[in-house]
């Protein structure tokens, strides 16, 4: 095989070299555009029909109130006022910001870890290693909530027979002061293994003779891990902050499946995402739903520009 | 684990003709990674280091593997010995059979798991296939073609990214039960080919890989928009699409909230659906021996997809970093 086939690098770590040329809009370019136009059409097209109409009829319906006597009518901004002042959405969403803002650091702090072990080889078997630690990618939170519920079952878990056997007293896994770390526990299962392996491939495609440099000028593992891959591989880790970031704020699986196990802990309001479901699902109230799912969406879209702007202040510096 | 090299060496083409066979691919594989590796010796590590580093990797792949034993040893156990013996061991009498054939039964009402399982395959796979067709269509379309509005159309996709699935899930209902949508399947599976980041990983992945040279080369000699797509930018594109296609697939088979809330028809559940109604019956009322059968409903689950994922994790695992490499 040829000498470019053996870099993992050449692919993906340059930057496209013809980013957009602008055409004169000749008669040829007007043919193209439509042929460009057709490529996207199909794609366009559910995606309006299946997420950008109900986003549109989610808006819509959030300004109307339906009143028992008197039925539905405009009601301007009534249902974000009522959201905005709902202490229970807010506690809510602060629980995710907590969940999101203990949950990723250490997740992403485990898969960079162990990335770093599998990339410079400093640790037997990785192949292994890397196969199992992605099982989790492959099992629905459905179930894996299941199984963890099993697991932490304050009455028969086998935790809590371990726990007990060590000298401790029962621990309530599920109880409400420890609901929210064991879903913490939960997710870091559910999603390290993902994130190592994407960790892995950044690091992989770092150039080998950078590192090669900085062996021979003798500088110590760990300023090379430290000072040189992990500043190579920052979009990598910025984008998983990004997508992580919106997916804690819509936790919603674990904690209701956890409630099965122990009643009465998941509160209707206990996430953003939960609340929206029993307040339009469950209590048929959908304009209060939509309004909610909206002023959550708000939150969502402000947390993630303010991270991309982070971004982009930073650029200069790589 | 023999790769298939049985037919006879006489007949075989010569090798640079031949496909390579399963074991040379792995050879090759394995040199490559060999070459990109540096060799451990060079970083001066203490002596042990190695061994308390594959120590470490041991202790958190307990912590991986802990809740999969547990179901497999589980999934023989009846009801009463899931709660009273220990989790990690096995206990008597061995019913991984009985339970096994209860998912074939309509046990207490909820309905079928093995309809469930069937619906899921349906879903993901219709689903999955037609998000991947449409994210190389509009992938290829927005890297290859300026038109009118290109740029804003893709602005609005990524936007998309953003949008919280349940933002979209409870109009969605809303809008089904106006036009009859409710208990159809095409109410999940056309949800399911929306996804925005497959377009954004397509567009990266055509931008990337395949030459702008390549494509204008076809033009110039006479070929069409679609026999170009399809004769060369679609064989370049298989590890992109392989990529978008595991991802959707996986998304639409971990989907739980938007089936929650357009099915009330048991028959049409998808996995997810059933086994949380199950887990909320069993947790209601403790008697009618729906445990065991989340257990065994939990490992029939979860086999499938370990087995794809390794089965294809050659072709996926290149692209998962797309996302990420494009600014």
């Amino acid at each position: 095989m040829s000498e470019t086939a053996l870099r993992p690098s050449a692919g993906v770590a340059t930057r496209p070299s013809t980013p957009g040329r602008r055409h004169r809009r000749s008669a040829y370019a007007r043919r193209r555009g439509r042929s460009g136009l057709a490529f996207v059409t199909p794609f366009m097209i559910i995606f309006t029909l299946f997420m950008v109409a109900p986003l549109g009829y989610a808006i819509y319906q959030s300004l109307y109130t339906t009143k028992l006597i008197g039925g539905t009518r405009y009601s301007g901004f009534a249902n974000y006022s009522t959201v905005l002042h709902s202490g229970e959405f807010w506690s809510g969403v602060i629980r995710v910001i907590i969940f999101g803002g203990i949950q990723i650091p250490i997740m992403l702090a485990i898969a960079i870890f162990f990335a770093t072990i599998f990339d410079l080889g400093v640790a037997k078997w990785g192949p292994v290693f890397r196969a199992v630690y992605f099982i989790p990618f492959a099992v629905p939170i459905v179930v894996s909530s299941l199984m963890w519920g099993f697991l932490l079952d304050p009455a028969y878990g086998p935790f809590n027979r371990l726990m007990n056997a060590v000298g401790f007293n029962n621990f309530n896994w599920l109880s409400p002061n420890l609901m929210l770390p064991s879903i913490i526990i939960i997710a870091i299962w559910e999603w390290t293994g993902y994130t190592c392996i994407i960790m892995y491939t950044a690091l992989k495609s770092v150039p080998r003779d950078v590192v090669e440099a900085a062996i021979l000028d003798d500088t110590p593992l760990w300023k090379i891990i430290l000072r040189i891959k992990l500043p190579m591989v920052r979009p990598a880790i910025i984008m998983l902050v990004f997508i992580n970031s919106i997916g804690a704020m819509q936790l919603f699986i674990e904690p209701t499946i956890l409630n099965n196990y122990q009643a009465g802990v998941v509160t209707d309001t206990w996430t953003p995402v939960i609340n929206i479901y029993t307040t339009s699902i469950s209590n048929g109230e959908y304009q209060l739903g939509a309004a909610m799912a909206v002023v959550l969406a708000v939150v969502i879209i402000a947390i993630s520009v303010a991270s991309l702007a982070f971004r982009n202040r930073r650029r200069e510096f790589r | 684990m023999s790769a298939p090299t049985l037919a006879p060496q006489a007949q075989q083409p010569p090798a640079e003709l031949r496909r390579e066979t399963r074991r040379e691919r792995r050879r090759r594989e394995r040199l490559e990674e060999r070459d990109a590796t540096i060799p451990v010796e060079l970083y001066g590590l203490k002596r042990g280091t190695i061994s308390v580093l594959t120590a470490c990797c041991v202790l958190f792949a307990l912590f991986i593997l802990a809740p999969v034993v547990w179901v497999i040893i589980n999934s023989t156990k009846n009801q009463a010995n899931i709660f009273q013996s220990f989790g990690f061991w096995f206990a008597s009498p061995f019913e991984f059979f009985h339970t096994f054939a209860n998912l074939f039964r309509d046990v207490d009402g909820d309905g079928t798991y093995s309809d469930w399982f069937l619906n899921t395959v349906l879903y993901s796979v219709v689903g999955g296939v037609g998000a991947t067709v449409l994210a190389a269509l509009g992938g290829y379309g927005f890297a290859r073609f300026e038109f009118r509005g290109s740029k804003l159309f893709f602005g609005i996709i990524i936007a998309g990214l953003l949008v919280p699935i349940t933002l979209v899930a409870v109009p969605l209902y809303l809008a089904y039960a106006k036009v009859h949508l409710i208990n159809s399947i095409w109410g999940m599976i056309f949800p399911s080919m929306v996804t925005p980041i497959g377009i954004y990983l397509m567009r990266t992945y055509v931008e990337l890989s395949i030459p702008r040279e390549l494509t204008d080369a076809a033009r110039i000699d006479g070929a069409s928009e679609l026999r170009i797509f399809f004769r060369i930018a679609v064989p370049l594109m298989v590890p992109g699409l392989m990529t978008v296609l595991l991802l959707s697939v996986a998304g639409t088979w971990n989907n739980y909230i938007l089936p929650l809330i357009i099915f009330s028809n048991n028959t049409l559940f998808p996995v997810t659906v059933g086994m949380g109604l199950w887990s909320q019956h069993a947790g209601n009322s403790g008697d009618n021996n729906l445990y065991p059968l989340i257990v065994m409903g939990g490992l029939v689950t979860i086999v499938p997809m370990i087995a794809l994922f390794a089965l294809l994790q050659r072709y996926w695992r290149g692209g998962l970093l797309l996302g990420s490499v494009a600014n």
